[in-house]
């Protein structure tokens, strides 16, 4: 933890009152106490904490974003096609709005339902996949604990349909809220797991959420992340990740910018054998912000981890992209790719971009790249000159850089919704500047 | 249609052309032809609006209207088509993205319908044969990875789909074996009519015994020096361009 002492300290506890968590069983209430206490006097980041450098500007917890469960508006619980649906509102699980996968090996449950031996087993694993040091927000989670989902697949269980994890916030009243899910994957087992962030209202809220993802040998988990939130909405997200031997997570985060958007995604390859890929997308626009801090840890020999993550930001917004590969002693023969590539939209944005490598084992590789660019004149003048006006020109061109990470969300029918709110989004924007 | 008067041209503050004067009249093919270096694409460039290209004396008259008041896009919508002597190549926007919007928004600037995706597919593929493209280069990046005589055939490609009022070709036929010469004539050949004219800029001759031009004008220097009938171009091939006292080397000066 990096506390700035020539500063003045804004302790995270101090925003709001810790109280709730009632309805856990005690193992996961004793965690919450726990981090509760661990946290007091906590500086909340910033500008002197490294890894908040370029977004603890926007970070600001008001008091009136003390902690809301309660649900205040109609919710949108757009139902996607060909998948199963699991929403968690304000934080808390609703269970009477989803449609879960049922049948031999698949055991979903809240955290609130759970038998204290199990709880017992959850609160083992919480909090063991995040580097403590560089997510004290997610520390402010398991503080502010309410609820959470637990999502267990024993072993060679494959789940038929996606689980389509919805996190709605009622934004008609500002508040706060921390969504919590832990899946343990076991070996073998194979799902693929959405989960959209998504908000009514306009009133200032923050959403401090946590996803913990536990791949034992062999599982294969396909990850896709839609952080949809509008603007009014900060949010501060963290995934964390252990893959075990000969296991793979296949990862897509994918997002807009906000008052504040910040998402760790880290993980850990534990076993050999293990493979993953992160694509990621941030689109900014306005004033917004998108921070996505990524950590890939080779911990084990013979593990692969590709990486691509593309920001385009316009008009006064501010992208960030922090990427770090540690490579451990023992983790020869691993194979790391990274690579960033930026696109400002606009000479008032800014991108700010930083590979982190840290290699300690000498038979490797490890490729990183990271670029900062503008859109092709001579690509627009083509298409303008075919009739097609400057703006969806521009568009058009916007959507060919991601076109390549667009096109590898699994799943066609988010890809194509996730191209169109992509479209919408870019497009408005250029027609903004050009009124 | 289109008419030219004492245009002058600079590119980052050197003049290029130096006092065009050109008239073409409906249904007319005009041939540019000059050296290397002469101002040919400038031109090209000049009448589609390329930015990079300053106008700096002289007035450019299409259908009445004051071209140079026109942006890049309007002067397409108002029947301008250039297939450029160097197409751009656009990875992660397909051709048949790229050429639905551009034809729709045509359409749409026409008073036309526009095309909903199969009868689009359907005109796509029937063009695309026309100049010998197979149906799966529709679903590339635009010009990507393909081939200088595809990009020169996907231009024309383009120009069928589009039936500009003004078609104007940088010299397509460069790099092109004579089959491909044919066929990208063949192509142009179809859209002749009564009503819509081109502007043919090349270096070589040859070209011109496909499309046969009503007017050959030699640019030299940012200059027309002479015009003249087809006969023109084919004593500029028997003779090259130092018959009419053109140095090559020093053409762009
Ligand atoms: N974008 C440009 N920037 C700088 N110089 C240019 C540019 N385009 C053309 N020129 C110069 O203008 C002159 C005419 O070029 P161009 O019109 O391409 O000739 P042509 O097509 O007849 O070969 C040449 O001297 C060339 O170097
Ligand atoms: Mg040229």
């Amino acid at each position: 933890m990096t506390l700035a002492h020539k500063t003045p300290i804004t302790p995270l506890d101090n925003a709001f009152t810790p109280e709730g968590g009632k309805q856990l069983p005690a193992p996961l209430k004793s965690l919450r106490d726990i981090r509760s206490k661990a946290i007091t006097g906590m500086a909340l980041p910033n500008r002197r904490t490294e890894n908040w450098k370029y977004s603890s500007r926007y970070l600001k917890l008001d008091p009136e974003l003390a902690p809301l469960t309660q649900a205040t508006g109609n919710a949108d619980y757009r139902s996607v096609e060909g998948t199963y649906r699991l929403v968690i509102r304000n934080g808390v699980v609703d269970l009477e709005s989803s449609s879960l996968p049922t049948g031999d090996g698949i055991d979903i449950r809240r955290f609130a339902d759970l038998d204290d031996v199990t709880a017992q087993g959850v609160a083992k694993k919480l909090d063991t996949t995040l580097d403590h040091g560089t997510t004290q927000m997610a520390a402010l989670n398991t503080a502010r604990l309410e609820d959470g989902i637990l999502i267990r697949l024993s072993a060679d269980t494959s789940v038929d349909k996606p689980v389509y994890i919805q996190y709605v916030t009622d934004a008609g009243t500002s508040g706060s809220n921390y969504p919590r899910l832990m899946i343990e994957a076991g070996q073998g087992s194979k799902m693929t797991l959405v989960e959209e962030f998504i908000s009514n209202g306009d009133q200032p809220v923050l959403v401090d959420s946590v996803s913990e993802l536990l791949l034992d040998d062999s599982a294969n988990i396909t990850y896709i992340r839609l952080c949809m939130d509008p603007v009014n909405v900060r949010h501060i997200g963290a995934t964390g990740v252990r893959i075990g031997a000969n296991a793979k997570l296949d990862s897509h985060c994918i997002g807009f910018g906000g008052d504040l958007r910040r998402h760790d995604l880290q993980v850990r390859l534990e076993g050999q054998g293990g493979y993953t890929r992160l694509n990621g997308i941030a689109l900014t626009q306005d004033r917004q912000h998108y921070d996505n801090h990524t950590a890939i840890d080779h911990v084990v020999p013979n593990c692969d981890s590709d990486e691509n993550y593309r920001c385009l930001a316009a008009d006064r917004s501010h992208a960030i992209f922090n990427g770090r590969i540690h490579i451990h002693p023992d983790a020869q023969q691993s194979h790391a790719d990274m690579n960033n590539k930026n696109l400002l939209l606009s000479t008032n944005a800014e991108i700010d971009t930083k590979p982190e490598l840290e290699i300690y084992a000498d038979d490797v590789t490890c490729a990183h790249g990271a670029t900062v660019g503008q859109l092709d004149e001579e690509s627009l003048f083509y298409l303008t000159s075919r009739g097609i006006d400057r703006d969806t020109a521009a568009t058009m061109l916007s959507m060919a850089f991601v076109h390549e990470l667009v096109g590898q969300v699994p799943l066609e029918d988010i890809r194509e919704a996730v191209n169109t709110r992509l479209t919408d989004f870019i497009e408005a924007s250029f027609r903004r500047a050009s009124e | 249609m289109l008419t030219i008067k004492n245009l002058h041209a600079s590119v980052e503050g050197t003049p290029i052309l130096k006092g065009i004067n050109l008239e073409i009249k409906p249904g007319e093919v005009h041939a540019v032809m000059g050296p290397n270096g002469s101002g040919k694409s400038t031109l090209a460039q000049v009448l589609v609006g390329h930015e990079a290209f300053e106008v700096t004396e002289g007035e450019i008259l299409f259908d009445g209207q004051n071209l140079l008041d026109l942006e890049v896009e309007e002067r397409a919508l108002a029947g301008l088509f250039l297939a450029f002597q160097y197409p751009v190549e656009i990875p992660g926007v397909s051709n048949l993205q790229f050429l639905r919007t551009a034809v729709n928004t045509l359409r749409k600037h026409r008073g036309e319908n526009e095309l909903d995706s199969p009868s689009f597919m359907k005109m796509a593929k029937e063009k695309a044969k026309q100049v010998d493209l197979g149906p799966d280069f529709l679903k590339r990046g635009v010009n990507e990875g393909f081939s200088g005589g595809e990009k020169k055939r996907n231009e024309i490609m383009q120009m069928l789909m589009m039936e500009p009022r003004l078609g104007i070709l940088d010299e397509t036929d460069s790099g092109l074996d004579i089959d491909a010469l044919k066929t990208i004539a063949n192509g142009v050949n179809t859209l002749r009519a009564e009503n819509r004219s081109f502007l043919v800029v090349t270096h070589y001759q040859r070209l011109l015994n496909h499309i046969v031009p009503d007017v050959v004008h030699v640019l030299a220097g940012g200059q027309i020096i002479k015009s003249g009938d087809k006969q023109l171009a084919m004593e500029l091939e028997e003779h090259g361009y130092g018959w009419l006292g053109i140095n090559e080397a020093e053409a762009a000066g």
